[in-house]
């Protein structure tokens, strides 16, 4: 039996099924429901962006990192994944955007089998994916515009496109005054706006944000969950790992954790 | 531009540019002597050099023979020397001093004696003259010369990669970075390792050009050398290093070739190396 969780009726994170049966005590309850309750909802017919069938990570010198995780998303939703530091977060986003692969078991990422792909073909799949980095990744010699049109560089398009959607960009995350900056010239929160800018220049259908909140003060990282809330308002699907329970608290969208390198419902 | 990179390109390439001219230059002056393969059988004054050829040509080991009259030969002679009366000089010679000359070759090295020998024995010849052993040694040592200058240009080939490699994966790690970030945003290979190749490219390019240019001063040096009042000898040594047209355009080719293919090598091999960190 699989369980569902959902904030929308679309919306859905699919959770393996040791999570339902799992004698673990799970973590404080934050409007946590039985895994079997949620499974009655729907299952989605909608074909998923991302489905994770049975992921195991172990790390280099042989220690699991993930064991045995199931996932799916598809187009529209938003999921927080927490756990503490350590957990397996950031592992696990990065084998969503190929960074690392999985040891067993398939992801499937718009379709495409992610493992399996490595050169241009992983290009050409990370272009359909935006991802934010919780030590922002700009290049320091690079003003906010070059760092975000750097990506359209990068990605074969042309000069008048670049032109066309680098101010859009820099609105919407509100940086179109310090697009002339260069990294060291702003705040963490700009910085971190920068990089989501970065990420969804492109227009993917996919972001994934490793903690974008992890070194922001409480005003920064709001703004960026509002930028990120916007973005899935659009139509993105947004995945944002985090261990700030706090925040997750304060708004609505589904919970999965990472804790014994186990992925569990958490809301 | 990073000289430690560049220079040694050039050195490299000069090096190779020297030992392949000095090969095309020892091939084209050892031909100055005349083929290995030919011996000239001269015949004994009043012999018709057609009346004999017949029977030459039935020998074994007889690939060809070409007849050369003493006529032919004393025209020819004539011209070598300059003098522009040829019946002055005959007739202060008492008439043509020369005899008629079989052209015969053989049809590879090792029957060269045998055949010289069965030739001499025969009625009609008064001498026959072949490629001395000296030359025969000398294209020996040509031989090895060439041997010790491939080690040497390969040694220097790997040095040379080596050193591009180092140099583009210092500039490399500088942007490792940027390249890091490209990789992520869904950069192609070729889209990041462009930057990096056209530079290796470029330390080729420049290596090159600096080697044709010491090449052609060396180049020039003996030019003058050949152009100044020398002893015949030296002049005839010299006329033999030159390099023909099609030389000198496969020279600058063959630098060039060489160069990019060692700069493009070098930097392939160090950014693979970063991009796969």
């Amino acid at each position: 039996m699989i369980s569902i969780l959902s904030r929308k009726p679309r919306s859905s994170a699919v959770i393996p099924k040791h999570s339902a049966n799992s004698t673990a005590p799970l973590p404080e309850p934050l409007n946590q429901a039985p895994a079997e309750s949620l499974g009655t909802r729907p299952i989605p017919t909608a074909a998923p962006i991302i489905a994770l069938n049975r992921v195991c990570k172990n790390y280099a010198n042989n220690t699991p990192a993930l064991i045995d995780i199931n996932l799916a998303m598809v187009k529209g939703d938003f999921l927080f994944i927490t756990g503490p530091s350590g957990a397996g977060k950031s592992t696990l986003l990065k084998m969503l955007y190929g960074e690392e692969k999985p040891t067993t078991g398939s992801i499937h990422i718009n379709g495409q089998n992610i493992g399996q792909l490595k050169g241009d073909r992983l290009a050409m799949l990370r272009r359909r994916i935006g991802v934010v980095y919780q030590d922002y990744k700009l290049i320091p010699l690079r003003t906010v515009a070059e760092n975000v049109a750097f990506v359209l560089h990068a990605q074969g398009y042309s000069r008048k496109e670049i032109n066309r959607r680098l101010p859009i960009t820099l609105k919407m995350v509100g940086l179109q005054d310090k697009a002339d900056r260069f990294p060291s010239q702003l705040s963490g929160g700009e910085q971190q706006r920068a990089s989501i800018a970065r990420a969804v220049v492109g227009t993917p259908p996919l972001l994934l944000a490793d903690e974008p909140t992890g070194n922001l003060d409480g005003d920064n990282a709001q703004q960026v969950i509002k930028i990120l809330r916007r973005l899935n308002d659009m139509g993105i699907t947004v995945v944002v790992t985090t261990h700030d329970e706090a925040m997750v608290q304060q708004l609505t969208y589904p919970v999965v954790q990472i804790r014994s390198h186990r992925l569990y419902n958490f809301r | 531009m990073n000289w430690a990179a560049v220079s040694t390109m050039t050195v490299l390439l000069f090096l190779f540019g020297v030992s392949l001219q000095a090969s095309w230059q020892t091939e084209g002056l050892l031909n100055q002597f005349g083929s290995q393969l030919v011996i000239s059988t001269y015949l004994d004054s009043g012999v018709d050099a057609s009346s004999l050829s017949a029977q030459v040509r039935r020998l074994p080991g007889v690939v060809e023979v070409e007849s050369v009259t003493k006529e032919q030969a004393w025209a020819q002679l004539t011209e070598d020397l300059g003098l522009s009366d040829v019946s002055n000089a005959s007739s202060e010679l008492r008439g043509n001093p020369l005899v008629d000359e079989l052209k015969v070759k053989a049809r590879d090295a090792q029957q060269v004696p045998q055949l010289a020998m069965t030739l001499k024995a025969m009625n009609g010849v008064n001498d026959v003259l072949y490629v001395s052993e000296v030359i025969q040694q000398l294209r020996e040592l040509n031989e090895g010369l060439r041997w010790v200058s491939l080690t040497v240009v390969g040694l220097l080939t790997m040095t040379a990669v080596a050193v591009v490699t180092t140099t583009i994966r210092l500039i490399a790690i500088a942007r490792r970075q940027e390249i890091e970030v490209m990789q992520l945003v869904g950069a192609t290979r070729s889209w990041i390792y462009l930057p990096f190749l056209l530079q290796g490219t470029i330390f080729g390019l420049v290596g090159a050009g600096g080697s044709w240019g010491l090449l052609l001063v060396v180049q020039q040096g003996l030019q003058s050398l050949s152009t100044s009042q020398q002893p015949a000898f030296i002049t005839f040594l010299v006329n033999g290093l030159q390099l023909s047209p099609q030389q000198l355009f496969l020279l600058p080719m063959a630098l060039l070739g060489l160069g990019i293919g060692i700069g493009l090598i070098g930097s392939l091999l160090a950014v693979k190396k970063v991009a796969a960190q």
